[in-house]
């Protein structure tokens, strides 16, 4: 069984080592790739310095694009599995185990680690928690199934998924847009409890300035996915 | 009616865009794809406006009073529709470009892989081991 976790890093130089040596220490069953998404800091600089496989892009593809190259990856080389979590350490790697063994025990397309199910760890800020909500009930309302996190970054996917994926993969904010492909496909998508961390390192994506964007953006793209 | 001042100022307007299509595409910094509509486009105005009358028949049909506007409407229409043709192709040389760096990078690291198991292989060997290394790069490239 072949397991892979995928790393996407943006300008992460200050988190991308600590990321990694944790992956290695509490997901030792599993293989992993950072993909350095043309980072302008020293991300990749301090890879290659310590030997961690980095998938390098030459030219900036958004997360989205990112973490499309590691599935593609995944794929390529005969992963069973593929797992992803964020490079800003705020996804507990020791969770992955749990996570694919409930992958491989029901059967699923995919795993999410949602923080709102037993609500514990770092909840975000309130008015992130209304826009997850809303995902939330977005979600159900077109699809009819409860996702209650659908932005967590830490999932875990078989080969069929990683099919779907690699045929296309939104370029930024995916991660609500694509649980919405999977249940438009009817694929088997479950959460299980994590916790997760206030990020160690390097700045969120989503500023407040952006997230009026965010919203509208994702949205959008979700009720896109109800008519295709 | 249009004025012979404006015809006069619209001709020589789509005259010199003409010319200089026509030489950026003798020096292919155009590709002759994406500039059939723009030629199309101003062969149509410049048709219109050497000739008004037949303007003036078509923007009676239509229902525009004025034959001016009929030039200008046509002209926004024509422009709107060329940028929307723009859109589209851009969409889609995103996705090629995104593609492309996706295998770049793929491509790299089976490159890298190969290079360090040929190198361990060549200072597994002992002696030699520059000769080793350059075959391998070698075989790596003839691959």
């Amino acid at each position: 069984m072949k397991r892979l976790i995928i790393m996407p890093a943006y300008n992460e130089q200050d988190s991308i080592l600590d990321t990694v040596r944790e992956v290695e220490k509490n997901a030792p069953g599993f293989d992993y790739v950072v993909v350095n998404d043309c980072s302008k800091d020293d991300t990749l600089k301090i890879c290659r310095d310590h030997h961690i496989h980095v998938l390098d892009l030459p030219i900036n593809l958004g997360i989205g694009g990112a973490v499309q190259t590691g599935y593609l990856y995944a794929y390529r080389n005969g992963y069973d599995i593929a797992a992803q979590i964020d490079g800003d350490g705020q996804h507990d790697a020791s969770y992955l185990e749990m996570m694919a063994d409930v992958l491989q025990r029901e059967d699923l397309d995919m795993v999410i680690g949602s923080r709102f199910i037993d609500n514990q760890g770092f909840q975000s800020s309130r008015l992130r928690r209304s826009g997850i909500h809303f995902f939330t009930f977005l979600l159900r309302t077109l699809f009819g199934k409860t996702i209650t996190d659908a932005t967590s970054g830490m999932r875990l996917c078989n080969r069929r998924t990683m099919e779907l994926f690699i045929r296309d993969y939104p370029r930024d904010y995916p991660e609500p847009e694509t649980v919405a492909r999977l249940l438009r496909h009817k694929y088997k998508a479950k959460e299980v409890p994590v916790k997760m961390r206030e990020r160690s390192g390097g700045v969120s994506s989503i500023s407040a300035r952006k997230s009026v964007y965010y919203m509208i953006k994702v949205t959008l793209a979700i009720l896109m996915e109800r008519l295709r | 009616m249009m004025s012979f001042r404006l015809q006069i100022i619209l001709v020589v307007i789509l005259l010199t865009a003409l010319a200089v299509i026509i030489a950026m595409l003798k020096k292919r910094t155009l590709d002759l794809k994406y500039v059939l509509v723009w030629l199309f486009c101003l062969v149509v105005l410049l048709v219109f406006s050497i000739f008004p009358g037949t303007m003036t028949k078509l923007a009676r049909f239509i229902g525009i009073y004025s034959p001016v506007n009929m030039i200008f409407f046509l002209g926004f229409l024509l422009a709107v529709t060329i940028i929307f043709t723009l859109t589209v192709s851009l969409s889609r040389t995103t996705g090629k470009v995104r593609k492309l760096a996706q295998m770049m990078a793929l491509e790299n690291d089976t490159w890298e892989k190969e290079t360090k198991a040929a190198e361990t292989k060549a200072a597994e060997t002992g002696a030699g081991v520059n000769a080793d290394h350059e075959q391998a790069h070698e075989e790596l490239h003839l691959q």
